[in-house]
């Protein structure tokens, strides 16, 4: 099955999306004449496997490389490097050309910047003396659709950027991106936003609107109805807590990268002696589309009801005569077995890891921290897992989860813990607290922590989820509601004044705001989310983009369709995401590396 | 009737009409005389340059001695002046180029260029040396190029006025001076260069750059040449009063006529395709391929100006425009003609006069009425005179009426046509076009040179009335008004330019601002450009313009970061670095960013940043990062002279931090780095084994309870002040690892153990030693935690104990699931689940 996903079944045309970006990079290739040496830095790589296939890139007379320190080995004179407009990755293609140069060899260089080209990057080689070397130009990729109803913008650091190195370039490219699917589907006349991120990026978006206007008379009812912008930032309680999905536990235990998994491929009942295979994962894959959003208690239980009924049905084809057609529904079923095989064996793997009494002892200890009622049991659990050494990324997780809900630890045990991280785990870490305290991820306590109004007035800890039959979201983890969703469930439905009060004791400004520039638009005067004057011709719902900016976990985004799927809601929602990320993710792009 | 006099008024050239009628009577008024003065006349009715001919002696009326250069337009009208002061000898050749610019040539082969408001264009051009020792003696020009030749016999030519660089043609090797040059144009020629004809003796030579080809043989000696408008044909006088038409290859005669006279006409022109005019002192001839020519007397001088479909011709009092009397109109107003067209046309004479016959006409015509209409239509466009191109119309309209099947487009873009051509026909604007003329010129060049003639008004009005883009026109006309207006101040010259950059969407300020700079007018540049209302374009020209602070904000509201790196190389370069400094700390976006950029790339300008602005802790964090850079070299951790500088570093951070008095937390972490560092140096040079440095506290105890050196792992633990608990686990796992249960076992009798057993118990537990578990496990206090130890080694019965000992029926429950395989196991928890029920647990 194919790692790119099929966008057929998507609400809005992803596909001419995907095309576009699929044709703007083969024409960069085209071109340029002859054999070309085609250089990818590795995270975008990642990126475009979702968007074109290689075999696709090697029909252009293409040699595909990653981009290392190492020198190129290549007999081709064209090297064409394809980089996201990185400083640090200016370091390599400067020593590739300083390299060249010593050995004499006589290449032509190509520099395609990802989105756009970057004037720091190119001082860079301006500074080296190889900027007159380079053609420069650039690959226009804003968005990459990661299946039907998600879309990334692929901006990995943009939430340590903006929180530590204080570097709001990603807002610029969130909002360019919004644009230009603006351009394609209509002016958003909705627009919410909470955290200060977002709201920059709603005050960009307007600018850009008034600089180079989405020409809204030639459309016809914009497709997408609201636009709502959410922080990361406001809610870093989920994130650190494990997801309890399918989708959800594959990213926490075996990471979910671009949309597949690689695994050892004994574990998918392939024998090959240390060889690994990638599985991929989205919505074509029906199996999966299925089961990916459901607690995982309960896709064990979906997992062995198809296999029996499978097996029943089979019995029945063996004892019984079956007529033609019967038979032919019995092949066509038939069909779902490689789906079936290969998520049964996911599921197993994945319980080896959650049948641990440990991994029950960290979610037991996680649901303690966001009840938040038991401090000290917290505090010394933490401080015993930094005793025993546990792996330093799992360790800042707790902490951090831990630091928010209560808003900062107290300076004495602040410092103190500092200290015993710094010993148990080196001096090297240093920088990472230092970022993390300038997040404000792990800080002093200096005011009285707001986590149990919040936690109360949104009704976040839920008792007696029925996992199987959930009527709430906090079914995704088990009897926590992500605090996101709960904000969107709020926005979708009346807008943000209800919650004003619960708003402000969250991090981060809020906005709200009704844009015009559509000729014939009956609902300006009505009350935003008001469901019957927002359907798109032809009886379609009409839809609410959701964008986390900052990134957004599997889980948050198996309840966001659960929400759509809710009778009675207007609105069907897709998911925009500056990356998906998981509790690991996250924390692991604070640790500096030195 | 109309229709008599129109004809009465065309001659006959074998078997096709012509008409000469009088466009313009010239608005000089006397002021001009031809036969004094130098006159160049450019192509679709452009302007008219003149100046004094200093070759003829001539009596000076009441005028200055000093030679004035004059430009008018086809009307006669004055648009501009100057005097001619330029040295360089006689004034050679003259002529327009496809952008109305007027080349002059003098003698010493100095090039002129001037605008059509008289205005030199700078930087002359030089014909080069040779032409300055051997004067220049005739040029030739064509559309954007010029070909001369010198005393020498020499060529040279400039291909294109875009790029003025002379080059020299090929050597033609002449004794004398050639009879005759013309010039075949370099788009016409198969090479795209251009090829020279020269008359010589009695054939002609092709010169181009890199060769000369004898071509015609024989057909010479060729008083006069000239190549027709496509380039395809060459028409040329003989020494014996023949007028000669030949392909430009000279492999056919197209056709020849004797004339009268052998002597050369002082000028040879093509009329269209179809004729030849040839102008002796007092009678203009027109030769066609086939029949007699024909005869135009003039008793003054004349000048033939060719045009794609005709030549105008041009006299002190008038200008006229020769061409064939189209198709069209020869089927409406030809004598005794009862086209369809003819018969509308007569049709709409007696509508107005409420003649019957009017219906008559249209009755014999009606299956051809289409054609009649657009015949009328065509017609129409070909006219000059204001009423005629009426009633042609009217006449059109008159059968469209009755006509089902017509296109009444054409209609709306013939008078859209007209109406435009009849503005540019003005007197004042004096554009002379014809419909033919028009179209191959195209209505946005036409706008583009009523720019260059400043005339806006009318640009503006026919870019709007076309559809077209108005955009060029406010611009132009805004940085016109600019350098106009120098005395206007600049709050009102930014008001009367706003009133019109505003009817154009999208219109680039920033380019209006540009040219203001230029022109000089700074803050005007700095009005209009708050009015750009895009980013990209405001802040670099804010730059171009000195306005770096206003650009850093600009730059900063607009979210683009790359326009702030923009700004903050562009004032990096300019400025000292404490001014640099002083600017960013202000500003946090531009700030962090320079930070981002510096870490990577400026180290020590980062430090230096930093101690000026005060932010010690960031320097000690730089230097920290420092002191790992020093370790990624592999020589660090040998003990090597690098392992001082290293630790270094780390101290002078340490002080650093310590300064700042904030960040005493910091301050006592690089402190213990340091002497962490010493002691782990000190353990590898003593146990040889480089496996120390750069681990942490921890890890260091550790290493050493591995290696048995516990006197170094108590020494580690007292100097970094290691608490007990930790210390445990430290123990207790270093042990587990070596599987040294003795002294495992010895280390938790030693007192009781502050974090309890249960690490004694995972250790072992962990290390699968299910009999060193055993020793701990009974000494667990919690009966859970011992339920659980006791379930994780498989011991079901003592688990199930355990659990029932807690009391917590859950928990029996969750260790009856691991196990989950063992029957037995199972039914045990089953039991005493049931029992704890009944307990009412």
């Amino acid at each position: 099955m194919a790692q790119i996903p099929n966008l057929d079944n998507a609400p809005i045309n992803l596909t001419s999306i995907r095309d576009q970006s699929q044709k703007e990079l083969i024409t960069i290739l085209k071109n340029i004449r002859g054999k070309k040496c085609l250089v990818i830095d590795p995270k975008l790589g990642g990126s475009l496997s979702l968007i074109v296939q290689t075999s696709l890139l090697k029909e252009h007379g293409v040699e595909l490389r990653h981009l290392t320190a190492e020198p190129i080995q290549t007999e081709c004179t064209k090297v064409v490097y394809l980089v996201r407009a990185q400083i640090d990755l200016m370091k390599f293609i400067c020593s590739h050309v300083h390299t060249d140069v010593s050995k004499g060899l006589q290449r032509e260089y190509f520099v395609y910047f990802v989105p756009r080209r970057a004037v720091a990057c190119e001082k860079i080689l301006e500074e080296e003396k190889i900027h007159h070397l380079m053609t420069i130009g650039e690959y226009p990729l804003y968005i990459v659709p990661l299946d039907e109803d998600v879309l990334s913008f692929e901006l990995d650091l943009g939430f340590k950027e903006c929180s530590v190195d204080g570097d709001m370039s990603s807002l610029w490219h969130i909002a360019k991106a919004i644009h230009k699917l603006e351009f394609a589907f209509g002016l958003i006349p909705n627009v919410r936003a909470k955290g200060k991120a977002s709201v920059r990026v709603a005050d960009i978006l307007n600018r850009m609107q008034a600089e180079e206007p989405v020409n809204s008379s030639d459309m016809g009812v914009p497709e997408i109805n609201t636009l709502i912008l959410l922080d990361r930032e406001v809610d870093m309680v989920t994130p650190m807590c494990s997801q309890l999905t399918y989708e959800g536990l594959l990213d926490e235990f075996l990471r979910v990268n671009n949309g597949a998994v690689e695994l050892d491929s004994s574990v998918m009942g392939v024998q090959q002696e240390g060889k690994k295979i990638k599985v991929p994962l989205n919505s074509s894959d029906k199996l999966f589309k299925e089961i990916r959003d459901l607690n995982f208690e309960v896709v064990v239980q979906v997992l062995r009801q198809k296999a029996t009924s499978m097996k029943q049905d089979y019995t029945e084809m063996t004892t019984t005569t079956q007529s033609v057609s019967e038979l032919k529904d019995f092949v066509k079923k038939l069909n779902s077995l490689p789906e079936m095989t290969r998520h049964i064996n996911l599921a197993q793997h994945l319980s080896t890891f959650t049948s641990k009494p440990s991994f029950l002892g960290w979610l037991d200890m996680e649901h303690t921290i966001v009840e938040a009622q038991s401090y000290d049991i917290c505090f010394e659990y933490i401080e015993e897992m930094i005793h025993k050494q546990e792996p330093l990324v799992s360790v800042l997780r707790l902490l951090i989860l831990f630091s928010v809900t209560n808003a900062g630890l107290p300076k004495k045990n602040f410092d103190y813990l500092r200290r015993e991280l710094l010993h148990s785990y080196g001096f090297e870490h240093m920088a990472t607290l230092n970022g993390l305290e300038k997040a404000g991820l792990l800080r002093k306590q200096e005011s009285k922590s707001n986590w149990l109004t919040v936690k109360r007035a949104l009704q976040l800890v839920v008792e007696d989820t029925d996992t199987a039959n959930p009527n709430d979201i906090s079914y995704v983890f088990s009897g926590y509601a992500p605090l996101s969703i709960r904000l969107v469930q709020q926005a979708v439905r009346s807008g943000w004044r209800p919650v004003e009060e619960i708003l402000k004791l969250l991090p981060g400004p809020h906005s709200e705001a009704k844009r015009s520039g559509f000729a014939s638009s009956p609902s300006l005067e009505t009350l935003p989310g008001t469901p019957s004057l927002d359907k798109v011709g032809d009886g379609r719902r009409s839809l609410v983009l959701v964008v986390f900016i900052g990134g957004v976990t599997f889980a948050e985004i198996s309840a966001l369709r659960f929400l759509s799927a809710q009778e009675g809601m207007a609105y069907e929602l897709i998911v925009g995401t500056t990356k998906i990320i998981s509790g690991h993710t996250l924390t692991e792009t604070f640790i500096e590396k030195l | 009737m109309a229709a008599v006099s129109v004809a009465a008024e065309w001659q006959l050239l074998y078997n096709r009409y012509y008409r000469k009628p009088e466009i313009y009577s010239m608005q000089w008024k006397n002021k001009v005389d031809l036969s004094r003065n130098k006159v160049a006349c450019a192509p679709f009715g452009g302007p008219i340059a003149v100046i004094r001919d200093d070759s003829k002696i001539v009596q000076l009326y009441a005028e200055s001695a000093l030679r004035k250069l004059r430009i008018f337009n086809s009307a006669g009208v004055q648009i501009a002046e100057t005097v001619w002061k330029n040295p360089g000898g006689r004034l050679i050749g003259m002529g327009w180029t496809d952008d109305q610019i007027l080349v002059c040539v003098t003698q010493d082969g100095t090039v002129y260029r001037y605008n059509i408001h008289a205005e030199v264009i700078e930087s002359n051009v030089s014909m080069g040396q040779e032409c300055f020792e051997h004067s220049v003696v005739e040029c030739v020009f064509w559309g954007n190029g010029m070909v001369c030749i010198n005393e020498a016999n020499q060529l040279f030519c400039i291909p294109d006025f875009k790029n003025p660089n002379p080059i020299k043609l090929a050597d033609p090797n002449l004794e004398e001076l050639p009879l005759c040059i013309a010039v075949i144009e370099p788009q016409y020629t198969m090479s795209g260069n251009v090829e020279v004809l020269l008359a010589v003796e009695d054939h002609v030579l092709l010169v181009e750059e890199d060769g000369i080809q004898q071509v015609g043989a024989g057909v010479g000696p060729l008083q006069k040449m000239v190549v027709s408008r496509n380039g395809k044909l060459l028409a040329s006088f003989t020494h014996d009063g023949r007028l000669l038409v030949m392909s430009t290859d000279f492999s056919k005669i197209i056709f020849e006529n004797s004339c009268e006279t052998a002597l050369p006409p002082e000028q040879l022109a093509w009329c269209g395709m179809d004729s030849v005019l040839l102008y002796w002192d007092d009678m203009l001839l027109m030769v066609g391929p086939y029949g007699d020519p024909v005869r135009y007397l003039y008793d003054e001088p004349i000048i033939l100006i060719p045009e794609c479909d005709g030549v105008r011709i041009l006299t002190n009092a008038s200008m006229e425009f020769l061409q064939r009397v189209p198709d069209s109109t020869v089927s409406i107003f030809k004598i005794g003609s009862t086209l369809p067209a003819a018969l509308l046309f007569d049709a709409l004479d007696h509508f107005d006069r409420r003649s019957a016959k009017a219906d008559e006409n249209l009755r014999l015509i009606r299956s051809s009425l289409p054609e009649a209409v657009e015949a009328c239509i065509d017609a129409a466009g070909h006219e000059f005179d204001v009423s005629r191109q009426r009633t042609l119309l009217r006449a059109a309209s008159y059968g469209q009426a009755f006509s089902s099947h017509f296109q009444r487009d054409r209609f709306q873009e013939m008078s859209k046509t007209l109406r435009v051509l009849n503005a540019v026909r003005n007197h004042d604007i004096g554009i002379p076009l014809t419909i033919q003329q028009y179209k191959l010129l195209t209505p946005s060049v036409l706008v583009g040179r009523l720019i260059n003639a400043h005339q806006h008004v009318l640009a503006l009005r026919i870019s709007e009335y076309l559809g077209m883009n108005q955009e060029v026109v406010i611009m132009h006309w805004a940085c016109a008004k600019i350098t106009a207006s120098l005395a206007i101040p600049d709050a009102s010259l930014l008001e009367i330019l706003l009133d019109k950059l505003r009817i154009c969407k999208g219109i680039s300020y920033a380019a209006v601002a540009a040219h203001a700079d230029k022109s000089g007018r700074r803050k005007l540049a700095a009005m209009l450009v708050e009015h750009e209302p895009r980013s990209s374009k405001q802040v670099p020209l804010l730059l171009s313009i000195g306005e770096e602070d206003t650009a850093l904000s600009k730059a900063t509201e607009s979210g683009d970061t790359d326009l702030v790196y923009l700004v903050l190389f562009h004032i990096w370069q300019k400025r000292p670095a404490l001014e640099l400094f002083g600017t960013i700390q202000a500003r946090p976006l531009a700030r962090d960013l320079f930070i981002s950029y510096a870490r990577c790339y400026k180290h020590e300008f980062l430090k230096d940043f930093f101690l000026s602005t005060g932010q010690l802790q960031d320097v000690s964090f730089l230097l920290w990062k420092e002191s790992w850079e020093l370790a990624k070299n592999p020589m660090a951790s040998k003990g090597s002279p690098l392992h001082g500088p290293r630790i270094k570093l780390i101290e002078k951070a340490q002080s650093l931090f310590a300064e700042t008095k904030e960040h005493t937390f910091e301050s006592k972490a690089a402190e213990e780095h340091a002497k962490l560092l010493r002691m782990q140096h000190e353990l590898e040079v003593t146990t040889k084994q480089a496996i120390f440095v750069d681990s942490s506290i921890s890890d260091t105890i550790r290493t050493c309870i591995v290696l048995g050196n516990h006197r170094a792992a108590m020494k580690v633990r007292t100097e970094f002040k290691v608490s007990e608990k930790r210390w445990y686990w430290l123990k207790v796992f270093a042990l587990a690892t070596i599987r040294d249960w003795d002294a495992l076992e010895k280390f938790s009798r030693e007192k009781r153990p502050p974090i309890g057993y249960r690490p004694f118990v995972e250790a072992c537990v962990d290390a699968d030693e299910k009999g060193e578990a055993l020793k701990y496990i009974p000494k667990l206090a919690d009966p859970r935690e011992r339920a659980e130890a006791y379930a994780r080694i498989g011991m079901a019965k003592e688990a199930a104990d355990a659990a029932s000992q807690a009391k917590d029926g859950e928990l029996l429950g969750r260790l009856k699931l691991s196990f989950a395989q063992n029957a037995a196991a199972s039914s045990i928890f089953d039991t005493l689940k049931d029992r704890l029920s009944f307990q009412g647990s």
